[in-house]
């Protein structure tokens, strides 16, 4: 396994690519080359000091002299300006490059995982927030991490080269580092701490918001403002109670940190005072730790500014890396050949061992044939059907589709010889035309509009402005249910695939639209192989084949007057429905 | 109606409003910060001293003053502890104060929610109000505790910088204010540039484009890959992260320049010292105090770039503060519903309404409800039906005056429901729609909602009628089980017979309801509908059916198309009448029996 050849500790936690982290050593060891040329000035200033307190021990000054190291001085410019040129080159263009690959990786990566993924919840956390973590990150390798590094590196470099100087006065410049960085990280333990609490207060607030926004009608219905106002209220003084211990119990210390940074000069400026009192120390070493001691705060603390974006930006690392972990599925493209369709002792649970949602299910399909699968809401319906488009893999047993194991197959390659028709129907941005010839890119425009017409979609887009090229909005809501539920219809036409899954829409739509979607149905199917979820018993009268499903099993199975006469769960189901379709106020 | 909104100031100056809410707080939290800026020049101006203490004696340092030398040592220690203090007592004040009013701005902002119209919420959503405050409003925490003392301080500073800069040596002063001058001109220069503008916004709306694409994509993936298209739909992400890197690069290198300048002459604005130097020390008289007055510039000179650098970051994140203010202020300065003075009370429950007119959005032309007149006599049941569009839903939110209608009036017993105060309208009507809300508290206590004196037996009796009992009596606590907690898990059918069951308790004489239109489980339904005939028994009701076979027996059926009514009467009237009604029960009779079959067409 490759995996146990470990990466280098900042590749990991950076996520970064092979040549993200090689761009990385080149801009921090960039960064760190700038620090030092800002030497430069501090030296110059050194030197002219020296020479301007040469009259007080009687020597000369030469005024010619700090002409030269001014004009010294204007030439360090110079190298100064392409030190910070060469880092911006080596930082920035190096980490949007660098989110360029990121972003087109997850992107790729996304595409290949399982179908199931994409209805479950925390994929969609990690991909909503995708975008904006690749963004984090960006900024964080831009504008952080180089500069971070690259000034701890050279903070400790001066710190052991002064520490040889004078170990009393490297300790007065430096101790002041590790003390604001103590400070951080213990209150931040403490803040965790109390954060707590905090957290625990803030959650049961925003339930009581959430339940008083939410519950408004109820609690104008049943004039409850007063108590649930109260209710609401005390929660919010908690909040407020204890954010307050939590802020000034450790936040203001995070946020002082920075100052206690900077009262490393005060701290210098007495320990060397205390020394040169003492005739320890010459006065142009101490002038000497000053220059330093002024000017080496002033990156550290923007740093110490930029810290939030750290912790948070391992948040955004630790969502990419769960996103790249789940597991694309994988299969042979074997060609499929007949369409009967074969359960064997099928067991699925969709939290490995927790309940099974299917239990041990055997039953055929039989090519060009439409079964129903029936049962009450929470029997397996769904589930059985979409284990048939390998949405996810069975626990055990076997699913075959004409002998071929789908276990074996490549999700993609399966697709192909399947239509769905699901009750929540996703329509693009586009103009309708392009968002029914995504069943068929292939199609030729007489085939798009042959589909279009067979779905009865004809209908209104014929009274949409701009027919086929009307532009659909975000998710087309300017169409009502019914119009997408047959514009769903058309892209399964066009795609003409030998197997349909059909989930029997629940909404009941006026009956106009609804008799268009039947017509459109009746189109679909026809010489298919179809597996179809009903919710309306009488709908499936005359399907070929009818699985009743109770709690994850198969309690009984057959043609629709076989079962009637069984007198079983179905009797019960279909006569309970007659009588409700029949009832009146 | 219009100008009966209040209006907001915007930006900084709401923002400093919001703040005053605590503000002897916020005054002392800015004090203290500029106070605690000012202390952190103390240690540079003990530099001085301490340079001028040496170089009077210096080499010999036999006459040394020690006493006073360190007398200024501990001025700089000093300086140092009270800037810490003094700061870190500035952001106490501060976050309370900034707790505080975010209290007080969520007490007020969820009151006045409160009174708005119900209609209100129906339109508005409860996502984006949650947003408001959990969210926005928690941003000003930010604004007050942390960004108001730095900005004060980060302004504060600079000043007391020049004051220091000019005072010591004017001369020396202004060398050093010309070089941070031409530092921040150039980069005014640039900024200031059409182009630079320009390029932020092309910016702007690429990582907007990559953003947006991204989300298509994702949002889309299942269907893409239902129809083998992943490719497809990839590649125009791929061309959105394209665009974005081919338009950020250059934007970033047209900073390479000006960026390393400034950031070169902030490092060396000691380099305008210097030759001022040499030129006034060539003619001094006091050479010692020129001397000190020279180094003390050189020392604290390269502090200058660290100062300034705080103001640059210190005023990054106010915009977002701004527009999440905004959102608040949007929905702050929507009007409440107006109470009647005279307040009114009614004996008889009937329902009329007369030339109701009705829009949704002020500035559409297509009425919701135009010109609508019917009555739901008491004690009878009244049925809307209609196309989905017609207006059904309306008349339903219109009758418990979710919203206030446009023209004409709504009456029950002969009153104008503005004339009724609003929890009276409530307690005299019921309304059970789609959208059943459970609070987290017992399933007692949520029946109980509806008549808090209803005695136990009441609500019991209420939960059998509801068809509730059953499953109650099943759950782990029966009655007393807490609703959201672990393993109490209510279908859709039996929260609907829930919120029933609290509607029978409450035994409103007027019943507004609205049939579910999703297809629950036989079973369920089937409960429901059971449910629903002890809801109504002797009650005016109105009820907005989405079966026609529902309301076949109805006292009086009123048909709505595109906001009008069409037709009225009962179910063989209207079937005789060979009207719209009579085509739509024709088209509901061929769905219902419409069996799906592959084989024949």
């Amino acid at each position: 396994m490759d995996k146990t050849i470990k990466e280098p500790y900042l590749k990991r936690a950076m996520f970064l690519t092979d040549k993200g982290y090689k761009d990385l050593k080149k801009a921090i060891f960039a960064c760190t080359i700038t620090n030092f040329s800002m030497f430069i000035p501090a030296t110059v200033m050194l030197l002219a000091i020296m020479e301007i307190v040469k009259p007080f021990s009687n020597e000369t000054i030469s005024w010619s002299k700090l002409w030269i190291l001014f004009g010294v001085g204007i030439l360090g410019t110079i190298v100064v300006f392409f030190c910070n040129k060469n880092d911006y080159q080596k930082t920035y263009v190096a980490s949007y490059l660098e989110s360029k690959n990121t972003r087109i990786s997850l992107a790729e990566h996304i595409r290949k995982l399982p179908m199931s993924l994409f209805n479950s919840k925390d994929l969609t956390e990690l991909t909503t927030n995708m975008m904006g973590d690749v963004e984090t990150s960006e900024h964080v390798l831009s504008h952080v991490y180089p500069q971070l590094l690259a000034n701890g590196i050279s903070v400790t470099i001066i710190c052991v080269m002064l520490a040889f100087y004078d170990w009393r006065m490297a300790l007065a410049v430096f101790i002041s580092v590790p003390v604001a960085l103590f400070i951080i990280v213990a209150s931040r333990k403490i803040q965790q701490f109390l954060g707590k609490r905090h957290a625990k207060a803030k959650l049961e607030a925003s339930g009581q918001v959430q339940e008083y926004i939410e519950g408004i009608k109820v609690i104008k219905a049943c004039n409850l403002d007063g108590e649930k106002a109260d209710k609401l209220n005390l929660a919010l003084l908690k909040m407020k109670k204890l954010a307050i211990q939590t802020e000034l119990g450790s936040g203001i210390f995070v946020s002082s940190a920075q100052i206690v940074l900077q009262a490393g000069i005060g701290l210098t400026i007495f320990v060397g005072t205390t020394l040169l009192s003492r005739g320890q120390i010459e006065l142009i070493p101490l002038l000497a730790f000053l220059l330093i001691v002024t000017r080496i705060y002033g990156p550290i603390n923007v740093e110490l500014q930029l810290l939030p974006e750290l912790f948070y930006h391992q948040i955004a690392i630790k969502r990419m890396r769960t996103l790249m972990d789940y597991l694309p599925m994988e299969g042979e493209k074997t060609p499929i050949n007949s369409y009967d369709i074969k359960f064997e002792q099928v067991d699925f649970s969709y939290n490995k061992g927790k309940e099974k949602t299917i239990k041990s299910i055997s039953t055929t399909i039989s090519a060009n044939s439409v079964t129903a699968l029936v049962g009450p809401s929470g029997s397996g319906k769904s589930t059985l059907s979409r284990l048939v488009a390998r949405f996810w893999d069975v626990d055990q047993g076997k699913i075959s589709i004409g002998d071929v194991d789908i276990k074996n197959l490549d999700p993609e390659h399966l697709m192909g010889y399947m239509s769905f028709v699901f009750q929540d129907v996703v329509l693009f941005n586009d103009t309708i035309y392009n968002n029914i010839k995504i069943g068929n890119m292939n199609a030729t425009e007489e085939e798009v509009v042959a589909a279009a017409k067979a779905a009865r979609c004809e209908e209104f887009i014929s009274k949409l402005p701009n027919g086929y090229s009307t532009l659909l909005g975000e998710n087309g809501n300017t169409l009502s249910g019914g119009e997408r539920q047959r514009l769903s219809i058309a892209r399964a036409l066009l795609k003409n695939a030998p197997i349909v899954l059909l989930d029997e829409a629940t909404a009941s739509l006026d009956p106009e639209s609804e008799e268009y979607i039947q017509q459109a149905i009746g189109e679909l199917i026809r010489g298919k192989t179809v597996i179809v979820i009903a919710h309306k018993l009488r709908t499936i009268a005359r399907a070929d084949k009818i699985i009743v499903l109770d709690k994850g099993e198969i309690v009984e199975e057959g043609t629709h007057d076989f079962l009637i006469q069984k007198k079983g769960l179905y009797h019960r189901l279909y006569t309970i429905q007659q009588e409700s379709m029949g009832w009146s106020v | 109606m219009e100008d009966s909104k209040k209006a907001y100031k915007t930006g900084m100056p709401r923002l400093l409003e919001l703040a005053a809410t605590k503000k002897p707080l916020v005054i002392a939290s800015v004090i203290f910060s500029s106070l605690a800026a000012i202390a952190s020049f103390i240690p540079y101006i003990a530099i001085y001293f301490v340079i001028r203490e040496i170089l009077v004696v210096w080499p010999d340092f036999t006459s040394l003053n020690v006493s006073e030398l360190m007398k200024y040592a501990y001025m700089a220690l000093g300086g140092m502890a009270i800037n810490v203090l003094l700061y870190m007592t500035a952001l106490m004040c501060s976050h309370i104060a900034a707790f505080g009013t975010l209290y007080e701005l969520k007490i007020n902002f969820s009151s006045h929610l409160a009174k708005v119209p119900l209609g209100f919420h129906v339109m508005i959503g409860s996502g984006k109000l949650r947003k408001i405050t959990d969210e926005n409003i928690e941003k000003i925490e930010q604004f007050i505790a942390h960004q108001l003392p730095d900005i004060v301080a980060a302004f504060v500073a600079p000043v007391v910088m020049v004051i220091l800069l000019l005072v010591v040596d004017w001369r020396f002063g202004l060398a050093a204010i010309l070089g941070i001058i031409i530092a921040f001109a150039m980069q005014m220069l640039f900024y200031g540039k059409d182009g630079a503008k320009l390029m932020m916004a092309k910016y702007q709306t690429s990582l907007e484009n990559m953003n947006n694409a991204s989300v298509e994509y994702i949002r889309g993936i299942s269907v893409v890959k239902a129809y083998k298209q992943t490719v497809y739909s990839f590649q125009s992400l791929h061309k959105t992260i394209k665009e974005y890197t081919d338009m950020v690069i250059p934007y970033t290198l047209s900073w390479e320049n000006p960026m390393s300048m400034y950031t070169t002459l902030i490092n060396n604005i000691y380099l305008f010292i210097l030759p001022v130097g040499i030129l006034i020390g060539m003619y001094a008289f006091d050479y010692t105090k020129y001397a000190v007055t020279f180094i003390f510039y050189l020392i604290f000179v390269p502090s200058i770039a660290s100062i300034l650098m705080k103001v640059l970051y210190v005023n990054s994140d106010v915009t977002r503060i701004f527009n999440g203010v905004e959102a608040m202020d949007k929905i702050l300065a929507e009007p409440e519903l107006e109470q009647p003075k005279n307040p009114k009370t009614t004996s008889s429950f009937s329902v009329e309404f007369k030339d109701v007119e009705f829009s949704y959005k002020k500035e559409e032309d297509r009425k919701a409800l135009d010109k609508v007149n019917f009555q739901a006599n008491q004690g009878e049941v009244t049925a809307i039906v209609g196309p989905s569009g017609s207006g059904k839903s309306t008349i339903a939110h219109l009758t418990p005056r979710f919203f206030d209608v446009d023209c004409g009036k709504i009456l029950i017993g002969g009153v104008d429901v503005k004339d009724f105060t609003s929890s009276y309208l409530m307690e005299k009507v019921s309304f059970v729609f789609q959208d059943v809300f459970l609070f987290k508290q017992s399933i007692y206590d949520n029946i109980a909602m509806g008549n808090p004196k209803a005695t136990k037996e009441e609500i019991e009796n209420a939960a059998k009628a509801a068809q509730c009992h059953e499953f109650i009596e099943k759950l782990p606590d029966g009655y007393h089980t807490i609703i959201g907690t672990k393993g109490v898990h209510l279908s859709g059918g039996e929260q609907q017979r829930l919120a029933i069951a609290r509607a029978i308790v409450k035994n409103a004489p007027i019943v507004v309801l609205d049939e579910a239109t999703a297809f629950a489980d036989p079973e369920n339904e089937h409960l429901i509908q059971k449910a629903f005939e002890t809801l109504m028994k002797h009650k005016t009701v109105i009820i907005i059916a989405h079966r026609l076979s529902t309301v076949r027996n109805a006292n009086k059926i009123v048909v709505m198309d595109n906001g009008r009514v069409v037709e009225e009467g009962n179910h063989d009237e209207l079937v005789a009448k060979e009207g719209k009604y009579a085509t739509m029960w024709k088209t509901y009779n061929t769905t219902s029996s419409w069996v799906m079959n592959d084989k024949e067409v």
